[in-house]
């Protein structure tokens, strides 16, 4: 024998097709919105660093100096003021701290 | 105890998925929002605030894989849900209007004549939409921010950042509100908690009168059905 602890309840809630059709309509195209807008974000993403590296190349091609070592002007400054590339007054003055922060994304 | 009578006859009001569904949200949501709080204003040192990060996850998985369940489960409950909620009429100005009587009943220790309502009342429609609408952003925004940083533009992470927060507080301070008013609506609370989902008739009666006379039938021949609005149906 059933054990009722309770006497009434709700009405079953029914669901139309018209109401079935509306809720899979509008899930549909929210999806559908969120995955072109992302897509597009992600595509414009990708097309901006793809011109940004192929102006660094180019104004890598038109440069007489592409090495930083055969810079004149960074050759100079070892030898004029920090002496050479990871002497105490260089480690001093270029290197920075690390902090990790990979944990908190 | 005003309703409490163990012989009364008694209505669901909660069933299980909906109840094992409340549990799902308070075990997410709430620690979410706290851990929430505390990433956004870093009260303590590193470690701290990368302990919140992870309690924040977790919850946000139990809140994620609960919602997903009961959407697929219950769909029937989510469509009764949004279409109590998207019903407004004047009775919800007279509720407003009157503020749903709270503050008259705490300060004064009136009882304020309100409109008759449905399964939830006005201010319980505005909190509905607000969670199940800004919930789902919450979540959307929230694993955006856990998984698809490297790969989306800055302004995008920037917005969603934004929503996400101003969302988490937004729905904290009424989840605030809902937690303060279901303890004091103690019948309410027992229902959903202690009851099994059941409440006695005659508090449902009270509080939602047209809930009672317009979707609540018996659940086994022979109870009457005098009793639900006042006259007898077929």
């Amino acid at each position: 024998m059933a054990n009722y602890d309770y006497d009434y309840v709700e009405k079953a809630v029914e669901v139309s097709r018209r109401e079935f059709v509306g809720i899979l309509g509008v899930v549909g195209a929210v999806l559908w919105t969120s995955a072109y807008v992302a897509t597009d974000l992600i595509q414009d993403r990708t097309k901006y660093i793809k011109m940004r590296a192929q102006g660094l190349y180019k104004d890598d091609g038109k440069s007489k100096v592409r090495q930083s070592h055969n810079n004149p002007a960074v050759t100079e400054m070892y030898k004029n003021f920090a002496g050479a590339p990871l002497s105490s007054l260089s480690e001093e003055l270029f290197h920075t701290r690390y902090v990790d922060r990979t944990k908190l994304v | 105890m005003k309703y409490y009578d163990p012989n009364a006859p008694r209505v669901l009001k909660h069933g299980l998925s909906s109840r094992l569904y409340h549990w799902g949200l308070m075990l997410g949501f709430i620690p979410a929002a706290i851990t929430g709080l505390i990433i956004w204003l870093k009260p303590g040192g590193e470690d701290f605030v990368n302990l919140a990060m992870r309690i924040h996850i977790i919850g946000a998985v139990i809140l994620t894989v609960s919602s997903l369940v009961y959407a697929i489960v219950s769909m029937d409950r989510i469509v009764a849900f949004n279409r109590v909620n998207f019903t407004w009429d004047s009775r919800d100005v007279g509720w407003f209007m009157k503020g749903g009587g709270y503050l008259q009943k705490m300060l004064l220790g009136w009882e304020v004549d309100l409109p008759p309502m449905d399964k939830v009342n006005s201010g319980q429609k505005l909190f509905g939409i607000g969670m199940l609408y800004g919930g789902m952003v919450l979540i959307v925004t929230g694993w955006i921010l856990y998984a698809f940083i490297p790969v989306s533009p800055k302004s995008f992470i920037y917005w969603a950042n934004l929503g996400h927060l101003a969302l988490g507080i937004f729905l904290a301070m009424f989840l605030c509100v809902h937690i303060f008013l279901s303890i004091y609506n103690w019948g309410e609370f027992r229902c959903m908690f202690f009851e099994n989902g059941t409440q006695p008739l005659e508090e449902a009666r009270h509080h939602t009168p047209l809930w009672v006379a317009n979707k609540v039938i018996p659940v086994r021949p022979g109870v009457s059905t005098t009793c639900l609005c006042g006259k007898e149906k077929g």
